[in-house]
């Protein structure tokens, strides 16, 4: 019988992993997508990541201090989004496309 | 949130009351209909559906059927997937949200107790916010596949909406939250027993007149509450989303059948959240004016004889109080809808960022205020 | 198997089967909803590492806001299938997952072997306040942490007026005339 307990006991380091697993994701989106929106997406992918990790070691270290970067966190990502889409809509009206390929070059 | 229980009585109690509340929510849908066509009809000096059943009540039954029994179509250029997924995504959050507002006092047996709601969180405000707030979801995708340009402006113009008087409704509860120091509904609705008395200045103020509600501390975030969940639950004069005359019917142009009759569940539940709200932030909940909890439970006593038939008559008692209060706001909602013109996009727009942003941020920061000045000076 | 194990490893496969389709899928839209998707099976994990407050906060502020800002503008751009969802080149490709695995494999390798987390567990939360107080959270914020909440306050005004102004610019120096 294999020993089954990392399936069972749920520790800190579950979620770190799962935390880790989900930053990967995001860069692995920032790394090999091409549309800009769906680069702010990974990157938020990525900003959610580091929450779960804070509020992981806030749980299990009983102090509320990680709680509060996640509300920083969180306040920062909105504000990036809200920026990103707005830079992402002037954009899209100057050259009706969101695919970084077409605007590679900072020439306009 | 707390835990479904620990013996396999309490387990299956509290799982078969959160499907009890759904359904109690979907069931209460046919009666608003009736009542919203019976009323309409009274405002509009008609007679409205009185033919099937008494009163016209059997009406809704062969409204269920005929809803069923459409054709089932879809639009061609859309997007399959959403389109079908939206209407269920419309259900969903209502349903969820509206489990988490107390609707009578906790039911005592023998062993166990059972709270009268779906389940009890301790952030429910949040929670409730969080869940209804998911709604623009449904509506962004109806629109979305339905494939059309006026299910697509239509959505747009619901989701904007939806979410900038989203703002105006969070802060004007932060006011009330405040006063009550707490974002669980059942302390709320225990802080608004008895009569009206608060502490001023080291003195108590108190007067056996009133009740001890909410509305008397916040008149004026209740009046920007119940507007801004107006916007949120695309009700008239807020219901841009579907005006007639620019946009056929808005979001749900392309449905028909049983589809769009979950639009109208969806809808109702967030009518039906929002009066369950009101009552609980502003009318004391499922409390009595002027009758204590402990007041019916002695009378149940003195009437049955037994402490459980009092219990379940203490609920029980409750439990009509909060639909009477429930039900009053569900009206008001129904007689708004008949009785006031559609705004404009951009004079809706300017309510929502102009006036009730403003108001309500005055009201948390004078709350705040009055709150300190009041409890830390001495006179 | 407990029910903390099976709600977990049912909310870790939810998280990252939809963290994924964010990044696989080409249609714009679907990776949005997939996005919300993810961020409301965060907030369900916050809910198991009982930060309450924290989950509703992220379903309002994350789902209910950002996301839905998401949605509406990719259908305002209306995109159909991308032509050229991912970037192009076997070599740089197979390089960049290659480069992305190692990070990945580099962080599991030290979580496991580092050990830092082997708190006992009458340290948690959960013991030493009521479930859900918020309490001890505010008073971190607002006492102890108060410079950057206004900070942050500064912050989002500035980022307010600066959105208002790029999307009201008719383009600056790469306007059309």
């Amino acid at each position: 019988m294999p020993d089954i307990s990392i399936l069972t006991t749920i520790t800190p380091n579950h979620y770190l992993v799962l935390s880790a697993c989900l930053f990967m994701i995001g860069v692995a989106g920032v790394l090999l997508r091409r549309n800009l929106i769906v680069l702010f997406m990974s990157i938020e992918l990525m900003l959610n990541a580091v929450n779960l990790s804070f509020v992981t070691f806030s749980h299990s270290f009983g102090k509320v201090d990680g709680q509060v970067m996640v509300f920083f966190v969180m306040t920062i990502a909105a504000a990036e989004a809200a920026v990103g889409l707005a830079l992402a809509v002037s954009i899209f009206k100057r050259f009706k496309e969101v695919n970084i390929r077409f605007f590679e070059h900072l020439k306009g | 949130m707390t835990s479904m229980g620990t013996t396999g009585f309490e387990i299956t109690v509290n799982l078969i009351k959160t499907v009890l509340v759904f359904l109690m929510m979907v069931q209460a849908v046919p009666i608003l209909v009736w009542l919203e066509r019976r009323g309409s009809a009274f405002i509009q000096n008609r007679f409205g559906p009185n033919r099937v059943g008494p009163l016209g009540l059997l009406q809704l039954l062969a409204d269920a059927v005929k809803f069923l029994t459409k054709e089932d179509f879809a639009p061609e250029k859309g997007n399959r997937f959403m389109f079908y997924a939206a209407p269920v995504f419309a259900l969903i959050p209502a349903a969820i949200a509206y489990m988490a507002i107390p609707m009578s006092v906790p039911l005592k047996l023998e062993s166990a107790t059972f709270l009268i709601q779906g389940f009890e969180i301790n952030v429910g405000i949040v929670f409730v916010l969080g869940i209804s707030s998911l709604a623009a979801y449904t509506i962004l995708m109806a629109g979305w596949g339905s494939g059309s340009k006026f299910s697509l402006m239509g959505a747009m113009r619901a989701s904007a909406q939806i979410i900038s008087y989203e703002l105006a409704l969070g802060l004007s509860i932060v006011g009330v939250i405040l006063m009550y120091g707490t974002f669980n509904f059942n302390e709320m609705i225990l802080q608004q027993q008895g009569p009206l008395s608060f502490q001023a200045f080291g003195y108590t103020v108190s007067t056996v007149a009133l009740p001890n509600w909410g509305i008397f501390y916040q008149p004026v975030g209740m009046i920007l509450f119940f507007a801004a969940t107006f916007a949120e639950s695309n009700r008239l004069p807020f219901d841009l989303a579907e005006g007639e005359a620019e946009l056929v019917a808005g979001f749900h142009t392309e449905y028909g059948g049983f589809k769009m009759l979950m639009f109208f569940i969806g809808e109702y539940g967030h009518m039906m959240i929002a009066s369950g709200l009101m009552a609980t932030f502003f009318f004391g909940g499922y409390g009595i004016p002027y009758v204590s909890i402990q007041d019916v439970q002695n009378f149940g006593m003195n009437l049955f004889g037994s402490e459980i038939a009092a219990n379940v008559f203490n609920t029980v008692v409750h439990f009509l109080m909060y639909n009477l209060k429930f039900g009053l706001f569900l009206w008001i909602f129904i007689h708004v809808r008949w009785t006031l013109p559609r705004f404009r996009y951009d004079q809706l727009m300017d309510l929502g960022w102009k006036t009730m942003l403003p108001w309500a941020l005055a009201n948390t920061m004078v709350t705040a205020t009055v709150m300190f000045v009041t409890s830390y000076f001495m006179f | 198997m407990t029910a903390d194990a099976f709600l977990f490893w049912f909310l870790a496969a939810l998280t990252i089967v939809s963290a994924l389709s964010v990044v696989l899928m080409t249609n714009p839209i679907y990776s949005a909803l997939s996005l919300a998707m993810t961020m409301v099976s965060v907030a369900a994990i916050f809910v198991t590492l009982q930060a309450y407050f924290l989950a509703g906060v992220q379903i309002i502020v994350y789902a209910g806001a950002v996301m839905v800002l998401f949605v509406m503008v990719l259908m305002l751009f209306d995109l159909k299938h991308e032509l050229q969802a991912f970037t192009r080149g076997r070599f740089s490709g197979a390089f960049k997952i290659a480069s992305i695995g190692s990070l990945a494999g580099l962080l599991v390798g030290a979580m496991y072997t580092a050990n830092v987390l082997t708190v006992p567990e009458a340290a948690s939360v959960a013991n030493t306040t009521p479930k859900g107080a918020i309490t001890p959270l505010a008073e971190e914020l607002f006492l102890r942490n108060v410079f950057g909440f206004e900070a942050l306050g500064v912050l989002l005004l500035v980022i307010a007026v600066g959105t208002v102004a790029l999307s009201r610019s008719k383009g600056g120096t790469h306007a059309r005339h």
